[in-house]
């Protein structure tokens, strides 16, 4: 944890280093904002990056006013699951780039209800079919959302 | 004035006016669930349907709308930690681990009906004002609002973490969400500032795919993670019961819900802040308003103050926009400016002649704000018990139809792919927040105020130099923004070293 911790200190220090090093070859009035606020930035970070470091706990920090993540779950099995969870999102955004939302929405909600939620068939078919019509009847019938094929679709000419 | 204030009311409860205003709210309700589609932006599809009312019709529709947006955002932001609408974001803080809690009807009351006294509060301070603000207003030039955006994000980041190093955090966070409003093109000199050679980054990062992906993503996988519906593995409470409660918690804290309203009005009141700021500040004052360090600790993880506190102040704000909105013509935020197009397409001038003239529908809208929120709540209680029970479906069916609505809403922003993958880089940033122990909301709050601050920034150096500085109220804001700051630390002296760990 303790090694996250400085690693994400690095990349924020590393962000506003690139951000004051881009802002140096604008012009005065595009590079005073990002100037003022990619400064202290990188002073505050180091200064907590160096409080790490040189922290003797574990849990040297005070709570923050925050979401806090579930601590019943081992470490191990959170991790797996926080990679899956993501590789599942990940993958929704592939399909509707690659089949566009229209197709996607079925077979997202399938494939997860299924494979993840281990609901049964009938249950998954019915949920989905319910999540298509709320789909289809709300953003494309009654609000005309206006969505882009996906690739395959572009490919095919369709 | 009495028989204005009378005839506003009688406009409201016309048979055609009252059944678009109804219609208005139904649209609102929806519109307030679904998160990404914004009040601001419904407001924008709705107005070429108002050519062919009369002024009063038009308003409680449009107002009648918008008022509910807001309220019915914190639905979406307890149950499923997914903030309706942006400026239901910091309901989620302390609202959905309620829910996570077991405690969703409670928490659902709170805000329901703090949202009920806010927009109360805003609709009086509405009908009062319009006389005595417009010195107030014109006092304020850019320095004195880019103060105060400053007090804003003091506000958030100096309680987003406990002692030193909690602030430290807290300001790096804020300084980072000012830092990522940078993208984009500058709107002084046109340059392009992190663009990174991508078209899309050309205007600037939208709100909505950010605000999703930081407060969505980190609830979902969370869920996703315990393998438990949002309420855990405990019973369902009494759910009737527990929005009782949450109803009675707004009286027994009836005066910081008051205090909250206030900040949602004055806010409001300040041209380019907006709902962003006003439940943010709120949010800090309900912290503030803890008693010790243990009591403050309890915020983030299910305060009802948390709860009650932006709940009053977004729907305050309301009326406190439409203050200089109505009174001068300067629109308090994005969606006022979309009402006064609303007002120009009526051939209605704000100004002057709304105090006199157009009284009546001016304190019809007064009436919208009320009503429409009366029977929202009264509407939303009657419903809430089937509403909480979603906290006790477990998370792998839940979890495919809220990523449903979450990149649904993303996608609405600007009808592109990227869309989405900006949420996902957000949300993913966002869930090694959460676990590094960077606080969310200064972020977030430096993110949606970046414009605006380097906007009034900009004026005030050009226009001032650095004389705006020496200017009394400027000052008077300076001392306010070092006693905020400093406020934590002082509690934490005239207490002694009660808690050490946190120092």
């Amino acid at each position: 944890m303790r090694k996250g911790r400085i690693v994400f200190s690095l990349i924020l220090i590393a962000v506003g280093a690139y951000a004051a090093y881009s802002a140096t070859a604008w012009k005065f009035k595009a590079a005073l904002f990002p100037l003022a606020v990619s400064i202290p930035l990188i002073i505050l970070v180091t200064v907590q990056l160096l409080l790490e470091i040189f922290s003797k706990g574990e849990t040297s920090d005070g709570p923050t006013m925050d979401l806090e993540f579930a601590a019943d779950v081992p470490a191990d099995v959170a991790r797996r699951r926080a990679i899956g969870a993501f590789l599942w999102v990940a993958s929704f955004i592939l399909m509707v780039y690659l089949v566009g939302f229209p197709l996607a929405v079925p077979i997202f909600i399938f494939s997860y209800l299924c494979f993840q939620g281990r609901v049964g068939l009938p249950l998954s078919v019915t949920l989905t079919a319910v999540a298509w019509l709320f789909f289809y009847g709300l953003f494309q019938r009654t609000l005309h959302l206006p969505f882009e094929d996906g690739l395959i679709q572009t490919w095919l000419g369709m | 004035m009495f028989d204005a204030f009378i005839e506003g009311l009688f406009l409201v409860l016309q048979w055609k006016a009252f059944s678009l205003m109804m219609l208005g709210m139904a649209l609102g309700f929806a519109v307030g669930l679904l998160p990404g589609i914004g009040g601001a932006a419904t407001l924008a599809l709705m107005l070429p349907f108002i050519f062919k009312m009369s002024p009063a019709e038009a308003f409680a529709f449009l107002l009648g709308m918008h008022a509910v947006a807001a309220t019915t955002g914190d639905i979406t932001s307890v149950l499923f930690g997914v903030p309706g609408e942006a400026i239901s974001a910091a309901t989620v803080v302390d609202g959905y681990p309620m829910a996570k809690r077991g405690e969703a009807g409670r928490a659902l009351g709170a805000a329901l009906m703090s949202s009920l006294l806010g927009a109360v509060i805003g609709a009086v301070a509405l009908a009062l004002a319009i006389p005595v603000v417009r010195p107030l207003v014109l006092t304020f030039g850019s320095p004195e609002l880019f103060m105060l955006s400053v007090i804003g994000i003091s506000c958030i980041t100096s309680l987003s973490g406990l002692g030193a190093r909690g602030q430290l955090k807290g300001f790096a966070m804020g300084l980072f969400g000012l830092l990522l409003s940078t993208i984009g093109q500058e709107r002084q000199s046109g340059s392009l500032r992190f663009d990174m050679g991508m078209m899309y980054l050309w205007d600037g990062l939208d709100f909505v795919p950010v605000l999703v992906g930081i407060f969505a993503i980190p609830e979902i996988v969370d869920l996703a993670v315990r393998g438990t519906a949002i309420a855990g593995e405990r019973k369902p409470e009494n759910l009737k019961a527990g929005v009782i409660e949450g109803i009675k918690d707004t009286f027994r804290h009836f005066w910081l819900v008051f205090r909250c309203s206030a900040i949602g009005v004055f806010v409001g009141i300040m041209p380019g802040a907006g709902g962003g700021v006003a439940q943010w500040m709120a949010y800090a004052h309900a912290v503030q308003s803890a008693k010790d360090a243990k009591e403050r600790e309890g915020f983030g993880k299910g305060d009802i103050r948390g709860v009650l506190g932006p709940g009053a102040a977004n729907n305050s704000k309301e009326g406190g926009e439409l203050i200089p909105t109505v009174a001068f013509g300067v629109p308090g935020s994005g969606a006022m400016a979309i009402l006064l197009g609303g007002f120009l397409i009526m051939g209605i001038m704000p100004g002057p002649d709304m105090l006199t003239k157009h009284l009546a529908i001016t304190f019809s809208m007064v009436w919208t704000l009320v009503i429409a929120n009366i029977i929202t709540v009264l509407l939303c209680l009657l419903v809430l018990d089937q509403l909480a029970k979603v906290t006790y479906i477990r998370g792998g069916l839940i979890i495919p139809f809220v990523l449903l609505l979450v990149f649904v809403g993303s996608y609405t922003a600007n009808g592109q792919i990227a869309d989405l993958i900006v949420t996902f880089i957000f949300g993913l940033l966002s869930y090694f927040m959460v676990l590094y122990g960077w606080p969310r909301p200064p972020f977030v709050l430096g993110f949606v105020l970046g414009k605006v601050i380097e906007t009034y920034l900009f004026i005030s150096v050009s226009r001032y130099g650095f004389a705006w500085l020496k200017h009394p109220i400027v000052m008077l804001l300076i001392l306010v923004m070092i006693l905020v700051i400093a406020y934590p630390f002082i509690q934490q002296r005239r207490r002694g070293p009660e808690n050490p760990a946190h120092a």
